[in-house]
């Protein structure tokens, strides 16, 4: 264990010295992001300057859910980005060889080979909203809250790394896996708003199926509401620790049945 | 050190049918295609021993070698490395091997190869003192001093498998895999890449297991060979034994003053010998027999030569290792 995180830090030191190599590049990234997720916001705006609420949430409960999905989703998308290689190239072109002829765990290897920095573009846009939810007062800020917010970033990121490492790891089968991966991930995207205002099968599919909704809304709901803990950040964890079991073993189970490529 | 017994690999995958119909076809059908890479393959290598493996294209080395490296899973069969089965024991084996698979690097692309080195170092925990000398050794064997400080994907192809070979040595690997380390590389390189293994092997004894088409590489630095084909090892033994086995062919080349003199003799008449033990070939001024040594005597052929035109000059040639492999991918043993 404190070899891996000795390891960690090489590694991570490394993307620090091309980070900064490539200030303009990573300036972009971040600009970028930062804007796409602002617009979601003006949308969002100008929804509500038509209706006074939705389902029952107001503009400033919707704003907090809608920036507290964004800090696990960057937290993830930072640490974990190249999952996505797996999807796409490295089964596909046998690039997956050079993992499995280090003394180190193939997964430690295929997360430290690449850090995303516009995944800063999510975090930022996160914090500000959360920040201007606590300035208004739409949540407040206590012990027990500080201690169940980080709780619950930090399992809702592993959800994401989890639904990842799920799909991208069925390569191993079907050597190309990026368009389902693509597929499930975007799902995320409904879990930025209330589960409430969608139709059923979309509830069921985000709450039992890939379970975007406990990375995000029903974890935000607590907050906003003070209610349900243990269906909503409880179940949170008791998902993020299943859901990681479980995608971990398909990846384990798919490194047997690699085939790398010819030459 | 290395022990294989039985070992096969199996590929299975959906049979594909040409045109755009055919892929339409290929969506709804269910059959599937088996290739047997590798066919129930047995061997054993001894500590210190430098092994040529050779075999054509599609023949089964690489897959034999990703599974003695731990990337593929034998469908059937076994191998222990070091004691280590190694497709089981991913991580225990790596730490002792070092692969370098001359068409793909195991590199860093964006990285300096400096930083690189300092990596491994850390992955295959090297302590300092063994990286210091390790360092000192391979700089001076494989000389990559000019070019440390490159990044990896601005180096030229020689500079590169250098490079490879130097990340693959750094942990002082037990055994050593290369797959076609010399694919591509002009002479002076690949003699360079050559005297380091040997000197790698005579320092450490390290154990090496060599692919190649460039049978010379083989020459120069195997004793043992061992030739697959079509997922079969056909052939385990000395260089040496192998010459003997098959090396039965001499080559002879008389220069000749009017080679049109030679034109109405049929010497497969003369000697009654068939295509397969004699082959003759003329040239502008110089005549080739490629024989069996055991059904004619080389003073016969000389002799019956000599009788229609001076000879000017003789030339005699064993064997090459290139043409007993050319025969036996082509007819097998």
């Amino acid at each position: 264990m404190r070899r891996y995180l000795h390891l960690y830090r090489v590694f991570a030191g490394q993307f620090m010295k091309s980070l900064i190599q490539s200030k303009v590049d990573f300036l972009i990234g971040l600009i970028g992001f930062f804007f796409s997720q602002m617009f979601g916001i003006i949308f969002l705006s100008l929804v509500f300057k038509q209706i006074p609420n939705l389902n029952g949430w107001t503009f400033e409960q919707l704003v907090f859910i809608y920036g507290f999905a964004q800090i696990p989703r960057g937290i993830d998308h930072f640490l974990t980005d190249n999952i996505w290689m797996l999807a796409m190239r490295y089964v596909i072109r046998g690039e997956f060889d050079r993992f499995l002829l280090r003394p180190i765990n193939p997964f430690f290897q295929l997360i430290c080979d690449r850090f995303q920095a516009d995944a800063l573009g999510e975090l930022i846009v996160g914090f500000v909203l959360v920040g201007v939810s606590v300035g208004n007062h739409t949540v407040t800020i206590t012990v027990g809250n500080v201690v169940l917010f980080v709780i619950s970033v930090l399992t809702g990121a592993l959800i994401y790394t989890a639904i990842k490492l799920l799909f991208a790891s069925l390569a191993f089968w079907i050597k190309d896996s990026i368009a389902i991966l693509q597929v499930a991930y975007e799902t995320s995207d409904f879990a930025k708003y209330p589960i409430s205002i969608y139709a059923k099968p979309i509830r069921f599919l985000l709450t039992y199926m890939i379970p975007f909704a406990f990375v995000a809304f029903f974890p935000a709901s607590y907050f906003l509401t003070g209610k349900n803990l243990l269906t909503t950040i409880g179940a949170e964890v008791l998902i993020a620790f299943i859901a990681w079991l479980l995608a971990y073993a398909v990846f384990r189970k798919g490194l047997t049945v690699y085939e790398s490529a010819g030459n | 050190m290395i022990h294989v017994e039985n070992m096969s690999k199996e590929f299975i995958s959906p049979k594909k049918y040409p045109g755009f119909k055919g892929a339409i076809k290929g969506l709804f059908s269910n059959e599937k295609v088996r290739k047997l890479a590798v066919d129930r393959i047995s061997f054993d290598i001894d500590k210190g021993e430098m092994v040529g493996y050779i075999g054509s294209n599609g023949a089964g080395k690489s897959t034999s070698i990703k599974m003695m490296t731990g990337i593929l899973t034998p469908t059937d069969g076994f191998c222990t490395v070091n004691g280590i089965v190694p497709y089981e024991h991913r991580q225990e084996n790596a730490a002792n091997i070092g692969v370098v698979f001359g068409q793909r690097t195991q590199l860093w692309w964006d990285l300096p190869l400096s930083e690189t080195f300092s990596i491994l170092k850390e992955v295959y925990n090297v302590s300092d003192v063994d990286y210091k000398e390790r360092m000192d050794f391979l700089q001076e064997v494989l000389g990559f001093d000019s070019f440390i400080h490159s990044t990896v994907r601005t180096l030229s192809l020689g500079q590169r498998m250098r490079a490879d070979l130097a990340a693959a040595l750094l942990h002082n690997p037990k055994v050593l895999y290369l797959d076609e380390p010399t694919i591509g590389l002009d002479l002076v390189v690949k003699d360079r890449i050559r005297q380091a293994i040997k000197e790698i092997n005579a320092q450490y004894e390290t154990t090496v297991i060599l692919t190649t088409h460039d049978l010379s590489d083989i020459e120069e630095l195997c004793e043992k060979i061992m030739i697959i084909d079509e997922g079969k090892i056909i052939y385990n033994g000395t260089i040496a034994q192998i010459k003997d086995l098959y090396g039965k062919r001499r080559m002879l080349t008389l220069d000749v003053k009017e080679i049109q003199t030679l034109s109405d003799l049929n010497f497969h008449n003369i000697f009654q010998l068939g295509e397969d033990k004699l082959q003759v070939k003329k040239e502008q001024s110089s005549i080739t027999f490629n024989f069996d040594k055991d059904s004619l005597n080389i003073s016969h052929i000389i002799s019956k030569v000599m009788e229609k035109t001076a000879v000017r000059d003789i030339k005699m040639q064993d064997t090459q290792i290139t043409e007993i492999v050319k025969e036996i991918y082509k007819h097998g043993i």
